[in-house]
């Protein structure tokens, strides 16, 4: 039994996986204080139930929502000593797109996944808008990708398990210090 | 009784820190990691980087504090966490981790307040009694409160503009000390002398505080002198500074002690790290004949022993937190 736990965007998606189906999912759409809603939410999904496993998407998307998602996922995989995978938010979109390219907005711009016909990441960035359309005009970019939980499980369940502590999120986009 | 262990978190700021505190006075083990080196690069504390260090070094902190500890979180009774004030971003880290602890171990989860937290770090080695007056001063608070039990707070008097500490970090700014500025202030005006005059902020008989005055005619004299292609004597200005601000606390807590008869005094919050402070406070008290409190230094600064401190109350009551916890940027105690 697997917990899969989303929480990149506004939306926390939280999933329960066991003998190759999805026999929970519960998702809140759009919520401003991911904060108050996550850890209420994994405890309705697992039921008083022990995973054996986390798989955790860490990032890119909104900073906060993606280290809250990380922070529980590699504390819940610490203290109850089970394997924690990652898989990117690119990556999900990825494996449910014909296209090498994926991407999705924030408000201010789009991340991009740029993947060979493995799946092998090769790049990811963030364009601002006006750079976007600009890159578009030479890219096949997929963005309206319908996302298949079930095949996004499955893929990251094939992916090496980490250890807790070095289980972190990635960010891309920079942030002004950086700059 | 039982003995009451509690695992505590705080991640307000800038430092990752657990703690197992033994019936709210006992420190068992205490991990402080803090980040300043690296915000020390860029002159201040950067919000997002401060958050991103805390989810990266956080199941380390525990690891090294149960190690410390030679425990397990099975063996505490409550798991308490910083809930506010402090940065958002790593509120939420400390917030988030502390539910998985609660809800994984079955543990009651207790919300403690930061700046309750620096009163109660007193309570370490059961200095604190009541009644007393509490001066609680940091970069984002100057308030003089009375405490009459515990969780039991009157606000006197507080600032009315700037907080102290934050006067402390914007004048080192403008005279060009690193950060932290507060410390660099102090080193400095050891080898100064009060040589310059600067006006005292709130002359009445209130217990309020105010220091934007203060800070602005150190910002205008150094402006001013540049102008006149003059050298400041840094030592002396920092010295200076530092001496004005400082009055300006004793002058109001000599108020209270007078009108209010109380005879204990407890200095909290990150400025109350600075020795020239504690001495100036420590005389005052000396001639009202009163018992000044100062927590050891490590309890000084963020820490989470100080939050164990805080929650035991709150868990003797009961008063519990759920799995919805959400930080809250500014709060009072009062």
């Amino acid at each position: 039994m697997n917990l899969f736990i989303d929480t990149h965007l506004n939306d926390v998606v939280i999933i329960l996986h066991e003998n190759g189906k999805i026999t929970n999912m519960k998702k809140i759409e759009n919520k401003k204080e991911n904060s108050k809603y996550i850890m209420p939410l994994i405890k309705e999904v697992l039921d008083s139930k022990i995973p054996e496993s986390i798989i955790v998407v860490n990032g890119p998307g909104s900073f906060t929502g993606v280290r809250l998602g990380v922070t529980i996922a590699k504390t819940l995989a610490f203290t109850l000593q089970i394997p924690i995978r990652t898989i990117t938010s690119l990556e999900c979109l990825k494996v449910c797109s014909l296209e090498n390219e994926v991407a999705f907005s924030d408000k201010n711009g789009y991340y991009i996944g740029v993947f060979d016909e493995k799946n092998n990441l090769s790049n990811y960035s963030y364009l601002s808008n006006s750079e976007y359309l600009e890159y578009v005009k030479t890219h096949n970019v997929e963005t309206d990708v319908t996302i298949d939980y079930l095949k996004v499980i499955e893929y990251a369940m094939q992916k090496e398990t980490k250890n807790p502590h070095e289980t972190n999120p990635i960010y891309i986009k920079k942030i002004d210090v950086e700059k | 009784m039982k003995d009451v262990n509690i695992l505590s978190i705080e991640t307000s700021c800038d430092e990752t820190s657990i703690a197992i505190v033994k019936n709210g006075c006992e420190v068992v083990a205490l991990t402080i990691l803090t980040q300043m080196d690296t915000h020390a690069n860029f002159g201040g504390v950067v919000p997002e980087i401060a958050s991103r260090m805390h989810t990266e070094n956080i199941t380390m902190v525990l690891e090294e504090t149960l190690r410390k500890a030679n425990m397990k979180v099975e063996d505490c009774d409550a798991i308490a966490v910083t809930y506010t004030p402090g940065l958002l971003g790593s509120l939420l880290v400390g917030i988030e981790f502390a539910k998985v602890l609660s809800y994984v171990y079955k543990k009651p989860l207790i919300k403690v307040n930061h700046l309750v937290g620096h009163i109660y770090a007193n309570k370490i080695d059961n200095k604190l009694k009541f009644p007393c007056l509490a001066l609680v001063i940091s970069g984002g608070h100057t308030e003089l409160i009375k405490m009459t039990g515990d969780y039991e707070f009157e606000l006197l008097g507080e600032t009315q503009d700037d907080a102290i500490g934050e006067a402390f970090d914007k004048v080192a700014r403008v005279i060009g000390l690193p950060y932290p500025g507060g410390p660099n202030i102090e080193k400095l005006a050891k080898e100064g002398k009060r040589s310059y005059n600067l006006p005292h902020p709130v002359n009445d008989e209130t217990y309020n505080f105010s220091y934007s005055g203060l800070k602005s005619s150190v910002i205008n004299l150094v402006n001013n002198e540049k102008q006149r292609g003059h050298e400041i004597n840094k030592a002396d200005l920092a010295c200076s500074f530092q001496t004005t601000a400082v009055e300006e606390l004793t002058r109001k807590l000599e108020l209270a002690l007078k009108n209010t008869g109380i005879k204990n005094v407890i200095i909290a919050g990150g400025v109350s790290a600075n020795k020239y402070l504690r001495g100036e406070i420590a005389k005052l008290c000396e001639k009202y004949d009163a018992t000044l409190n100062l927590p050891e230094f490590i309890y000084c600064t963020d820490n989470a022993a100080m939050i164990g401190a805080a929650a035991y109350p709150l868990y003797l009551k009961g008063e519990f937190a759920d799995l919805d916890l959400n930080a809250e940027s500014t709060s009072s105690i009062c």
